[in-house]
């Protein structure tokens, strides 16, 4: 049981996983908006 | 005579039938499909316009005429009056004196969650108002002129209320650490010393700009006001659409200062015992080693994590505008960080909601029992021959506190969203893009929610 006796140390890891995967999907639309930029908009 | 100290969260520990941390797995998924929805559904602005209904001209006049005003006014000084003198003269005994349970549960509670249903309702009851323009009254029938006021710095707007709001919250927590928690008589002290600059300050701005910018009590319990369904315009009673007035409530500068420190300080207090205990405790052992005795480093260690809350608040919602400022057609940088600072206000009102609810349910049952029957405490009044009364804790479990508070927090969030969503319209008439700008909101919104649920969780579990 010793390595899970500090587990609830890193329970905050759990609440990260939702804000890490919005800010992953903005960075990836961000990227995806920037290499294709839409008609009559300027590049 | 033995007492419990002034706690302010009572926490419990739950019985849930999943961990804590898929709340908030399952409160980002509602805040996701909640961003879709108003992307898809919302394409323009429905919120900058009150839709104003003016209420009963005789309701009008009774509610805003000057009796009742007076009327309500000298009841608030009655009523600070009351909790001054239990202050000065009552027990020690945070739990069993008048004064703490209603100057920072009844009132600093209370104001905040029946205003954001039905609007301002401390401004008829604001002591210092009714003083204040008493004052000015008996000024202007004996000189036959209006005082003179000072003009206000137009920079210095809200920053006042906002200091003044992390103040009180130090006064409560953090001035009282390492005991009992803060005094009956410190709190009226407190009180006083408030109560002078208060008017020294109305004297020198004005009653109305003085409520309105820097008063603290004015401005918090304002803000979420804003939100309510009720408010006044030109001398008549209106009913407005919920949550339209607090889109024009953030153009004063320092109104992002206020509702950032609200949601700080609550963080701050929810944490204190709970997730940031132990950075609490690393810091207030190093501040003892550098030579600072231990009242004092509780102190300064407490103080310097409450200005990291608000620092690291103002940082999520910072890069959030940031990030919206690359979206095509934004407006300056300034423009965005006062535009969007009222989407802040349902987080504030549901971070408030979530962390003291429960201490609210059970602190009035003593407020409306033994308090009002012996605010001294001292166990020889009963006024209303309700002394004997005792809080009952067992009508609210452990359980259906964790689901208010979880409740709270999504309701807050989605509202907040639902203000971004429409301010965005206003700048960017492209609904395409005012949702593109919306992605980072909608990260600053899971963020915040994560973030209370794992403070609630901590401090619960």
């Amino acid at each position: 049981m010793l390595p899970f006796a500090h587990v609830a140390h890193y329970l905050w890891t759990l609440y990260v996983i939702p804000i890490l995967i919005v800010a992953v999907a903005i960075v990836r639309s961000m990227v995806a908006q920037r290499r294709a930029p839409e008609d009559g908009e300027e590049p | 005579m033995s007492f419990i100290p002034f706690a302010h969260a009572l926490a419990s520990r739950q019985d849930l039938p999943i961990p804590a941390w898929l709340f908030a797995w399952a409160a980002s998924i509602v805040l996701i499909a909640s961003f879709f929805a108003l992307s898809a559904a919302w394409r323009e602005p429905k919120l900058e316009d009150e839709h104003r209904r003016p209420l009963g001209e005789r309701l009008s006049g009774v509610l805003l005429g000057l009796p009742l005003q007076i009327l309500c006014g000298a009841v608030g000084v009655f009523l600070l009056g009351v909790a001054i003198y239990a202050g000065l003269d009552g027990t020690e005994a945070p739990d069993r004196n008048f004064a703490l349970t209603f100057l920072f549960v009844t009132c600093w509670l209370g104001f905040p969650f029946f205003s954001a249903v039905l609007g301002d309702l401390f401004r008829p009851f604001n002591p210092w108002r009714a003083v204040g323009r008493a004052v000015g009254a008996g000024f202007s029938a004996i000189a036959r002129q209006r005082p003179a006021y000072l003009p206000y710095p137009e920079r210095l707007g809200r920053w006042p209320a906002a200091i003044g709001l992390l103040g009180v919250v130090w006064l409560e927590v953090i001035y009282g650490a390492g005991g009992i928690g803060i005094e009956p008589h410190a709190t009226a002290v407190a009180a006083l010393v408030y109560s002078a600059y208060t008017l020294a300050m109305m004297a020198a701005f004005g009653v109305e700009v003085w409520c309105e910018r820097g008063e603290t009590f004015s401005v918090y319990f304002g803000m979420f006001g804003h939100l309510g369904i009720f408010g006044s315009r030109e001398g008549r009673l209106v009913r407005r659409r919920p949550l339209s007035a607090t889109t024009s409530w953030a153009t004063i500068p320092g109104s992002a200062a206020v509702v950032i420190a609200s949601i700080a300080t609550t963080s701050f207090d929810g944490g204190q015992e709970g997730a940031f205990k132990d950075t609490l405790e690393s810091l207030v052992e190093w501040l003892a080693d550098a030579g600072l005795g231990p009242t004092a480093s509780l102190r300064w260690g407490e103080t310097l994590l409450m200005l990291a809350c608000f620092a690291g608040v103002a940082l999520v919602y910072l890069l959030g505008i940031r990030g919206m400022r690359t979206v095509p057609g934004a407006p300056p940088l300034a423009k965005l960080r006062v535009g969007f600072a009222h989407t802040l206000v349902p987080i504030a009102l549901a971070y408030l909601v979530a962390h003291y609810f429960s201490f609210f349910v059970f602190q009035e049952q003593a407020q409306f029992g033994f308090l009002l029957s012996d605010p001294l405490g001292t166990g020889t009044t009963d006024l209303f021959g309700t002394a004997s009364w005792e809080v009952d804790y067992s009508i609210l479990s452990a359980n259906t506190i964790w689901y208010v508070q979880v409740a709270a927090l999504v309701i807050g969030h989605v509202v907040g969203l639902m203000l971004a969503h429409d301010r965005a319209l206003v700048f960017w008439p492209d609904y395409r893009k005012a949702t593109a700008s919306q992605y980072w909101m909608l990260a600053v919104m899971v963020a915040f929610t994560c973030f209370g649920l794992y403070l609630l969780s901590v401090s619960n579990g």
